[in-house]
């Protein structure tokens, strides 16, 4: 609209100043604090102290084995939410009555509240209500109630088993998008080379929708790292830190023991880490795409 | 029957027990807490297995709903759907002038501000939410909307950039211009033209917007007292309280959760697409 043009600045500005207000002068004010010790009546920097907190964080274990658990925790739940994912999205693409019911079905995680999504998992493998224990029991599979979240490793699992549920619908969907872009002609001209289903998906599907697998991974990985209200519901970290994320690492030492400073450092630790994978994103996209132009100009 | 057959009949019946085992384990933990929601507590501790309910209470309901409850259902509820109204309106308002100018006008850095937005929305919040809490006290603002609805609106503005970005530029530009050559003023432009096309991309955005607030829970946990209570931190909060009654928990759970599930019933084509464009690039 060229009569419009002068006037950019009235119409981004606003929305570029709430969002650096928000994003980064907080996130200066982050780093502040990450270097200094932070009085804990004034909320404000008493003296710089360099990389203290920093130092201080690696020499904790509990630092180290949350950072440790983190990449578990966003390595398998990911890979679990893509293996559930997938073969969910080849059924959508089938025509089927009641396809549509399948498809809110699978979208109406992704809404659900995180808090909410504690509470419904918590319900799931509560000790002595649980369904999950009930099921379990009337199956002949335990004779006795599991404590699910007594035991830190289960109730890791438990954890990410919640956040496999809410990023199925996110993954879902975009390899279904993927998956509907592959022409039909390719799947043809399998048949007739006479090659089977796992040949067509090695060959074909895989190599085709891994372009918006990678990314729609790494973005599901970054959000992973950001969990937090199942963790708060159901473990609250516990038991013995057992489930403490770094993102819930922070919350723990700031808002829990209002040590911001020390937050601060993990909290940048944890950025970083963030802008790793989105960097890690940002490459594997440009090397993806160029070799699908590639394959393209090929053709 | 030949065999082509007999292979088509046996992935039909595949497909349907494939799609009914989606169905189920998808909506199962829904399920189960609007069952337990509807039961009497003994029947929900009880040692059997109830899959289906044979009577349907609302006593929980009234009883998590009753004024000076623990968990204040009543007052959180309208607590939260002022926020995410106002929170989605300014950011919707925002977004809107910015993708605009974005999609169609000309000037420097446009890919730079796309990329900038992207980045800091993959950002983790505790990030932000440490100095804004320190800030919030400082103001001495605690417990107040605007420290609340200032945050989510910003929180949530470059998704909605996105959103509305992938709308406008369905919309042709053609009928701008000759809006623009038949002498239409600025403001009939824009109130004519413009906000007319763009009805579907604002719906979309305020509905995204309006589910992301409500779903909010780590901001207004650090910002607000038990004086001013949301909806999803009176339900994170109850699990700490002394004899927690399970079916009113799973009443809460589930009166916060109609809103955002009635939100995508409603509108699960446009959340569908809007994800898609949202987060493509």
């Amino acid at each position: 609209m060229v009569g419009l043009n002068k006037y950019w600045p009235a119409m981004v500005f606003p929305a570029l100043i709430l969002v650096a207000g928000i994003y980064i002068f907080p996130a200066i004010q982050t780093l502040l604090f990450s270097f200094g010790r932070v009085d804990v009546v004034t909320f404000s920097v008493s003296h710089y102290v360099g990389l203290d907190n920093y130092v201080r964080a690696f020499q904790d274990p509990r630092f180290l084995d949350a950072t440790l658990r983190t990449l578990y925790f966003g390595v398998v739940t990911v890979g679990m939410g893509i293996l559930i994912s997938f073969p969910i999205a080849v059924l959508l693409t089938h025509k089927f009555v009641g396809r549509s019911i399948v498809r809110v079905s699978v979208l109406l995680p992704w809404a659900v509240p995180q808090v909410v999504a504690g509470v419904m998992w918590e319900q799931m493998f509560h000790a002595e209500i649980g369904m999950v224990n009930s099921i379990l029991r009337h199956l002949g599979i335990i004779s006795r109630n599991v404590i699910w979240l007594g035991d830190a490793t289960l109730a890791l699992h438990v954890v990410m088993l919640a956040v496999v549920w809410r990023i199925i619908p996110f993954i879902t969907l975009f390899l279904l998008a993927a998956l509907q872009t592959i022409p039909h002609q390719l799947y043809e001209a399998a048949d007739i080379d006479g090659a089977n289903g796992w040949r067509r998906f090695r060959f074909i599907t895989l190599p085709l929708t891994m372009p918006v697998l990678i990314p729609t991974a790494l973005i599901q990985f970054v959000w992973t790292l950001k969990v937090f209200g199942e963790i708060f519901v159901l473990t609250g970290g516990g038991p013995s830190w057992g489930t403490t994320t770094l993102n819930y690492l922070v919350y723990r030492e700031s808002f829990e023991f209002f040590r911001l400073d020390r937050g601060s450092a993990i909290a940048y630790v944890l950025l970083l880490l963030t802008l790793f994978v989105v960097l890690l994103g940002a490459l594997a996209r440009r090397f993806v795409s160029v070799d699908r132009t590639a394959r393209r100009q090929r053709v | 029957m030949s065999s082509h057959r007999l292979v088509r009949r046996v992935m039909t019946v595949g497909k349907y027990l494939a799609a009914i085992t989606v169905v189920v384990v998808m909506l199962f933990p829904i399920y189960n807490i609007f069952l337990t929601s509807v039961q009497r507590q003994a029947d929900v501790r009880g040692r059997d297995l109830n899959l289906f309910p044979t009577y349907i209470i609302l006593d929980h309901y009234q009883e998590v709903m009753r004024p000076g409850h623990i968990v204040p259902i009543v007052e959180a509820t309208r607590n939260s759907f002022i926020l995410s109204v106002s929170a989605s309106l300014l950011s919707m308002a925002l977004a809107a002038m910015a993708a605009y100018a974005i999609t169609r006008l000309k000037f420097r850095g446009k890919q730079g501000i796309l990329m900038g937005l992207t980045a800091v929305y993959m950002l983790p919040a505790i990030l932000f939410v440490i100095p804004l809490f320190v800030w919030v006290v400082q103001l001495d603002i605690v417990d107040t909307f605007i420290s609340l609805i200032v945050p989510y609106a910003a929180f949530m503005t470059p998704f909605m950039i996105w959103i509305l970005k992938s709308f406008f530029e369905k919309v042709p530009a053609d009928l701008e211009a000759a809006a623009c050559i038949d002498g239409c003023c600025l403001r009939k432009l824009i109130f004519r033209v413009l906000l007319p096309l763009s009805i579907p991309g604002l719906v979309a955005t305020f509905i995204f917007g309006f589910i992301l607030s409500w779903n909010e829970f780590l901001t207004p946990l650090v910002f607000t007292s038990a004086d001013f209570p949301i909806l999803t931190v009176a339900l994170g909060l109850y699990k700490g309280t002394v004899d927690i009654q399970i079916g009113q928990q799973a009443a809460a759970a589930f009166l916060a959760l109609l809103p955002v599930i009635l939100l995508t019933l409603v509108f699960q084509r446009m959340i569908i697409g809007g994800l898609l464009a949202g987060s493509e690039k």
